[in-house]
């Protein structure tokens, strides 16, 4: 009924409703439809009833304004003046779906795809629009393009939205059999490590997302996405814990957590650890845990992880590069920041945990971790710290693998290990180890 | 457990990492220190949701987290951990629902794409002026959408992950908020118009959503008086619906907006249970909350003419039609208020209806009068 309605007043805006004066379908659809001249110009409404009336004196809290000092706000409603109208920036836009849909980054033409290089206004005034002045500011912090802008953020969140998953339904629970004790515990010990890596990027993003303009809404909301995503992570980890006869093991060590959330001096700072650092390692964690997988439930936990990832990868690499691209020596000073990061992630290193509960999982078995398990925890450090190398080579971040710490280094492939020996280490970097 | 013990390094190796010099040797005495175990969770007939995994310790949250260094609720903890959580909000009482787990399933379950789900090829040129107050409309939503992106994700940065389930919940309301904010950015450039004017409408003034500073109150604010109208809206969406395009925006955003609201319903009776020493606070939020909800500009049904003029064009069918329109904007203002007593009675809040300390009901029975 309301559809044919709504087509029949789009064909005739003027006649739809005016030519009979009657009452439309639209209008049956509410009851007790107010006279707003009657209301607003006639006899004040009805007065409240006596008892009321002596309730609300006595009353200190009464609300007084709703009132609206004596005028009804539920009816009043001003002789039209239209003065908002025939106002844009840009008008007849007429953006068309293209073969992935209506996408958001499809709708940056003209004006509205233009992107400043910072933007002052602290407001949520949408860009494109014609802001209004004189509004005091809601304390957006972060309001240059290079302090966070990534170019392929807006395709970054169609993605994400596209490639949506439930771990309640999506996952083969079912799948899971009964694993060896050491097996089901090395596994319960590695959700339990992965729920915090989740819960750091829940955290260290949701704490910048409101600071960031409004006029950079790709990336705001290509970080909605993320958080969204680390959302489910932490859920999918908890849930396999919980599944199988196990538990959540023993808390991680803190040492790169706690670099992630303390880096608060630049939102660039904290992409470069927990998505290039942290983001890097994990990746490659989750391609071995995919591989040695157990069962169905967990191949489809780690593989749908990995995409996540990859977009959270994707979006860092790529504001790293805009960053460096536009800020003078900024290259210099995610080495310094990288050079620091090493030494905390390499502490991390050091604790026999996760190590062993992934040799197990590898080698199914302590005894298989023993025999193999451990010499897979190394070839996926190196891969770790062979993708890590070529993504900082990339963007032109200077490493040094004389600079490195050995945790690290040993895991460098021979040719990467001579070429970045060959590299100075930054000035900068020493003084911050220092 | 089966395994072989090897060389246990004790407490000291776990927090300060002491590296093993025989690379190939085993530590395992992790494998001694866990949460609570052999648990089993089941699939129930809506899958393996967050609601059947509470089980044990693992779901039961404490009425006061003391947790500052991230573990997750029901692991085992090291003593040497950072306390990097500076969580400002670690009592139950301050965040909790009971529901959050069924809301952030439904939540997952019911995602959906701006860019593939709102059949866009239904939309045909308007005539101009039911484009513009239409795009005004988008303009308005676009604006003010992520008022509850911003200000959720600050709360979640803010809230110990024991209480993830109201965490989680957050999250999703960021997302569907990013893709509202998305969505009406999209109709606005959909149809031969643009954005037109912003209303500054969220303004960073003393009693903003943005400036609480408590959890309660933002919330109050946020779900119960400034997402409640706005669910009034979408939910008769469809009267001011030109195409099916917009009415399957305004149904789907109707969806998503009825869960934050629930979630602050849901929150506020949690807080009316468990801690009634805040109940006259609690009113003094609503009282603010019922100033705001007509005469503000973050309704758009409200005072502010820009939105509600626009309201007007788009319900009556053009300018032409504008005092039909105005009659259908204040029967939505009418159904906001009702709405709105229907929530804050369920969040054990309706004694302000009965004594005299709301003059809502009285609005509304003036204009049955």
């Amino acid at each position: 009924m309301a559809k044919q309605d709504a087509k029949a007043a789009a064909a005739k805006p003027a006649k739809a409703q005016s030519a009979t004066g009657k009452p439309t379908k639209k209008a049956a659809q509410l009851k007790q439809v107010a006279q707003p001249k009657q209301a607003a110009k006639g006899k004040q409404a009805a007065k409240p009833k006596q008892k009321e009336r002596a309730q609300a004196k006595s009353s200190s809290q009464r609300v007084e304004d709703v009132s609206g000092g004596g005028t009804n706000l539920l009816t009043a409603v001003p002789e039209p003046k239209y003065d908002w109208m025939n106002k844009s920036r840009q008008w007849g836009v007429r953006v068309k779906p293209g073969k992935k849909g209506l996408t958001l980054g499809s709708l940056n033409v003209g004006i509205y795809g233009e992107v400043p290089t910072d933007w002052p206004d602290q407001s949520r005034n949408p860009r494109g629009a014609i802001p209004r002045h004189g509004m005091p500011p809601v304390g957006y912090a972060v309001r240059d393009k290079a302090a966070m802008w990534a170019d392929g953020a807006a395709d970054l969140y169609e993605e994400a939205i596209q490639r949506r998953w439930a771990p309640a339904t999506d996952v083969p629970w079912d799948s899971i059999e009964p694993l060896a004790d050491d097996v089901e515990h090395a596994v319960c010990q590695v959700c339990t490590e992965l729920c915090q890596y989740a819960n750091v990027d829940i955290e260290a993003i949701s704490s910048w997302q409101h600071q960031m303009a409004y006029g950079y809404h790709e990336v705001k909301q290509y970080l909605a996405t993320a958080t969204f995503d680390a959302a489910r992570h932490y859920e999918a980890f908890r849930k396999r814990a919980l599944y199988n006869g196990g538990g959540l093991g023993l808390e991680g060590p803190g040492e790169v957590n706690r670099m992630i959330i303390e880096s608060y001096g630049g939102w660039t700072e904290t992409v470069a650890y927990l998505f290039l650092l942290r983001g890097t390692f994990t990746m490659t964690m989750l391609r071995y845990l995919e591989r040695f997988a157990h069962n169905d439930a967990e191949r489809y936990i780690y593989a749908r992880v990995i995409e996540d990832k990859a977009r959270h990868l994707a979006y860092g690499i790529e504001h790293l590069q805009y960053s460096i691209a536009h800020i003078q020596h900024q290259a210099g000073v995610l080495a310094t920041v990288l050079f620091v990061g090493d030494r905390i992630f390499a502490r991390d290193l050091r604790d026999p945990v996760l190590r062993e509960a992934l040799a197990i999982i590898f080698g199914n078995g302590i005894e298989g971790a023993r025999a193999t398990g451990l010499d897979t925890w190394d070839a996926m450090m190196r891969d770790f710290m062979s993708s890590l190398q070529e993504t900082c080579a990339w963007l032109g971040i200077p490493r040094s693998a004389a600079g490195m710490p050995e945790a690290m280094r040993r895991y460098l492939p021979p040719d990467a290990a001579a070429e970045a020996a060959s590299a100075d280490i930054p000035e900068a970097a020493q003084a911050a180890a220092r | 457990m089966g395994v072989s013990q090897e060389v246990h390094l004790g407490e000291k190796s776990m927090s300060e990492a002491a590296q093993l010099d025989v690379e190939r040797d085993l530590d395992l005495g992790w494998m001694d220190r866990r949460g609570e175990w052999e648990i089993q969770a089941r699939p129930s007939k809506n899958g393996l949701t967050l609601a059947d995994i509470q089980i044990g310790d693992y779901g039961d949250p404490p009425v006061v987290s003391e947790n500052q260094t991230g573990v997750p609720r029901g692991a085992a903890k090291r003593d040497g951990s950072y306390r990097i959580g500076a969580y400002g909000v670690r009592t139950k009482s301050e965040i909790w629902l009971d529901n959050a787990s069924f809301l952030y399933e439904e939540a997952l379950q019911r995602q959906w794409s701006s860019a593939t789900d709102i059949p866009w090829h239904t939309i045909e040129p308007l005539p101009d002026d039911i484009e513009q107050a239409q795009c005004a409309m988008d303009t308005f939503l676009t604006e003010v959408e992520f008022v509850a992106g911003d200000v959720p994700a600050r709360w979640v940065a803010r809230t110990t992950p024991d209480f993830f389930e109201a965490r989680n919940v957050l999250l999703c309301q960021v997302m569907d908020e990013s893709r509202h904010m998305d969505v009406f950015r999209k109709r606005a450039l959909a149809n031969g118009g643009g954005l037109m004017c912003a209303t500054g409408g969220t303004a960073g003034v003393v009693g903003s959503i943005d400036h609480s500073r408590d959890f309660t109150e933002m919330s109050s604010r946020l779900h119960i008086s400034g997402e409640g109208a706005v669910l009034t809206i979408f939910r008769l969406g469809e009267l001011m619906a030109y195409n099916d395009a917009e009415k399957a925006i305004y149904r789907l955003c109707a969806q998503d907006e009825a869960r934050h609201v629930a979630f602050g319903v849901m929150h506020m009776r949690y807080m009316a249970e468990t801690a009634p020493e805040r109940h006259e606070e609690i009113h003094c939020y609503l009282d603010e909350a019922e100033r705001g909800i007509l005469s503000g500009s973050q309704n758009p049904a409200g005072q502010f003419t820009q939105t509600s003029e626009s309201m007007a064009i788009l319900l009556g069918g053009g300018k032409a039609n504008f005092d039909e329109g105005r009659n259908r904007l204040i029967a939505i203002r009418k159904r906001q208020l009702q709405e709105y007593i229907k929530r804050v009675k369920s969040a054990g809040f309706g004694d302000r209806f009965e004594n005299g300390r709301s003059q809502v009901p009285e609005l509304l029975a003036e204009i049955a009068a």
